[in-house]
């Protein structure tokens, strides 16, 4: 996967900031076809083939705030004025979450090992030996894969001593643990649907930029705009994902016009209590291992790939939802807005109808940017009645879920966290049926390291964590440590 | 012999920030022990930069030695406090 903050990604915050600064401007339909001339000036060192090639994938990622399906309504002479007339008239739209933008794929050339010209075709051979299918022969007295009978396997790889063999992959390809990405006829990425768990792997790992997730954001801009009864509901992982503390950061959100904002570690009090009184009746029923519930990516692999571990998960509700059950129980008309790290949470919200919308904290904070919101210049103030529920704010990292449960059991159970899950992983899982894993409580999180990866986060997961836990950074003002003292 | 105090001022403003200013906060990671050691680092509120139109002066903003630099990444930062330590 890449680096967060690469050029694409910086590129990506501030298209949605522009477009943001417009819409609060009043004027977004009338300057937003200029926005891609005004984002890459004719003076600009392109950084695809040319300026006019940046500009259009300007225009393609403006479409995917604006929440269109690029792969199947990409209509090249309207204009984003008629895109964004229309998606402003309209609810958001949210499946298929991700979409794709073919003049954007570079048509990767397929999975394959090479050998390079650095073979000096040495006397050992230890790629030839090490090959289980004799696939390597020699031409010149240099070494070469023949093709049929590779498997891919790539012992050569790790055998040469020049390493003069490389594995040449499709990065969205290998992202993707459940095979949903492949290329079509035309030698461009496709997703299929039906196989696609939305853990947003792909786009995250694609350096062209192909892969964008449809946004609600531009309906939540305007939702506030509104002055509605907007709630949001922030993620157990937005802490460290902005420059102050938990309390600056609820203190932003209502700069920007949230009527109230409500931690989703409350609902994750009542997962875990759940969950808890659930692994012990399992136990005692001698039912075996159970699975955590609160990833939606797992919840769609097992739905999708694994349907041995249906009955496995647990019947617990997941923190956003049970979170958004006891809001709209007193605010029976509150608009709900999820924030979080997330792109499949977009799929989970969707049959809750309190749930507006679904935002990534990296829209949130194209937010703060075009409503010039300065978290870090919030007061901070002391969080009340949160002492029932702050274990449960490390839902957000891998572990953090199966240490709220055990904290509430009586007796200890024996847990195995599985920290973010690939193409082997869900071979394994597969093979729980078989040989179940040695273990009562199962912790899964799709992305590695929990949700303080996940593919809508802002802020580089190492730092992430010591913001959280206030150490080295204290002069940035996110110090959870403050808050302690003062409670 | 070159500056034995260097004083560096990360921009934490909300802009910066996102716009990987970030990154910068991992710097006792990516700087050597001895460029650490002669400077004083901290956070600073929004330096008020990223509120121009110019294109070439864009977030990330660091001040050092009351001189601010725009599009500061890691890899930018080390060479700027090179030059600022052999000044």
């Amino acid at each position: 996967m890449l680096e967060l903050n690469n050029q694409y990604t910086v590129m990506k915050r501030r298209i949605d900031a522009e477009v943001l600064r417009a819409l609060f401007a009043g004027n977004l339909t009338q300057t937003v076809d200029s926005i891609p001339i005004k984002i890459i000036p004719r003076e600009r060192e392109a950084n695809r083939c040319c300026i006019y090639k940046e500009r259009a994938m300007v225009r393609y990622r403006i479409m995917a705030l604006l929440g269109v399906d690029i792969g199947h309504d990409d209509d090249e002479c309207k204009s984003l004025r008629a895109y964004a007339q229309e998606a402003l008239a309209v609810p958001p739209v949210t499946l298929p979450t991700l979409t794709t933008i073919t003049p954007g794929c570079s048509g990767c050339p397929d999975d394959q090992y090479r050998i390079t010209e650095s073979c000096r075709g040495c006397f050992a051979r230890p790629c030839a030996v090490n090959c289980p299918k004799d696939a390597i022969v020699f031409v010149n007295g240099r070494a070469q894969i023949v093709e049929e009978r590779c498997i891919a396997c790539g012992k050569c790889v790790d055998v040469c001593p020049f390493n003069s063999v490389i594995h040449i992959q499709v990065p969205c390809e290998a992202a993707c643990p459940v095979g949903a990405i492949s290329k079509n006829e035309q030698g461009y990425v496709e997703i299929d649907q039906d196989l696609c768990i939305n853990c947003g792997h792909c786009a995250l790992s694609c350096p062209f930029g192909a892969i964008a997730e449809r946004s609600s954001l531009i309906h939540v801009a305007q939702l506030l705009q509104e002055k509605e009864e907007v709630i949001a509901l922030i993620a157990p992982a937005i802490e460290g994902q902005f420059p102050g503390n938990l309390s600056q950061i609820i203190a932003g959100l209502k700069a920007l016009g949230f009527f109230d904002v409500v931690e989703v570690a409350r609902g994750a009090h009542v997962t875990a209590l759940h969950e808890a009184q659930e692994v012990q009746q399992r136990i005692v029923e001698g039912k075996g291992f159970m699975t955590t519930s609160c990833c939606p990516a797992y919840m769609e692999l097992v739905d999708k790939h694994v349907p041995s571990l249906a009955d496995r998960r647990s019947s617990a509700l997941s923190p956003m939802a049970y979170t958004a059950q006891n809001i709209i129980r007193s605010r029976p008309s509150a608009k709900l807005v999820f924030i979080g790290p997330c792109i499949a949470k977009k799929v989970e919200a969707l049959p809750i109808p309190s749930i507006y919308a679904v935002i990534t904290f990296a829209e949130l904070a194209a937010l703060f940017v075009a409503r010039d919101v300065d978290v870090n210049q919030q007061p901070s103030t002391l969080l009340v009645n949160t002492h029932e529920f702050e274990d449960c704010r490390d839902f957000a990292s891998t572990g953090g879920v199966a240490a709220a449960v055990l904290r509430r059991l009586e007796q200890p159970v024996a847990v195995l966290p599985i920290n973010g899950i690939d193409k082997k992983g869900v071979r394994l899982m597969r093979a729980w049926e078989k040989r179940p894993p040695e273990a009562d409580l199962v912790e899964v999180m799709c992305c590695e390291g929990g949700c303080l990866s996940g593919p809508g986060i802002l802020v580089h997961p190492k730092l992430a964590k010591r913001l959280r836990q206030g150490t080295n950074v204290a002069k940035v003002g996110a110090v959870r440590g403050d808050l302690k003292k003062h409670a | 012999m070159g500056q034995h105090n260097i004083m560096v001022k990360i921009c934490v403003g909300t802009a910066c920030f996102v716009q990987g200013g970030a990154d910068l906060l991992l710097y006792e990671d990516f700087l050597d022990p001895s460029l650490l050691r002669i400077c004083t680092i901290e956070g600073t509120s929004c330096l008020h930069c990223c509120k121009t139109d110019d294109q070439q002066l864009r977030a990330p903003f660091v001040e050092i030695n009351g001189v601010v630099h725009a599009n500061v990444t890691p890899k930018r930062l080390i060479e700027l406090l090179r030059e600022a330590q052999h000044a």
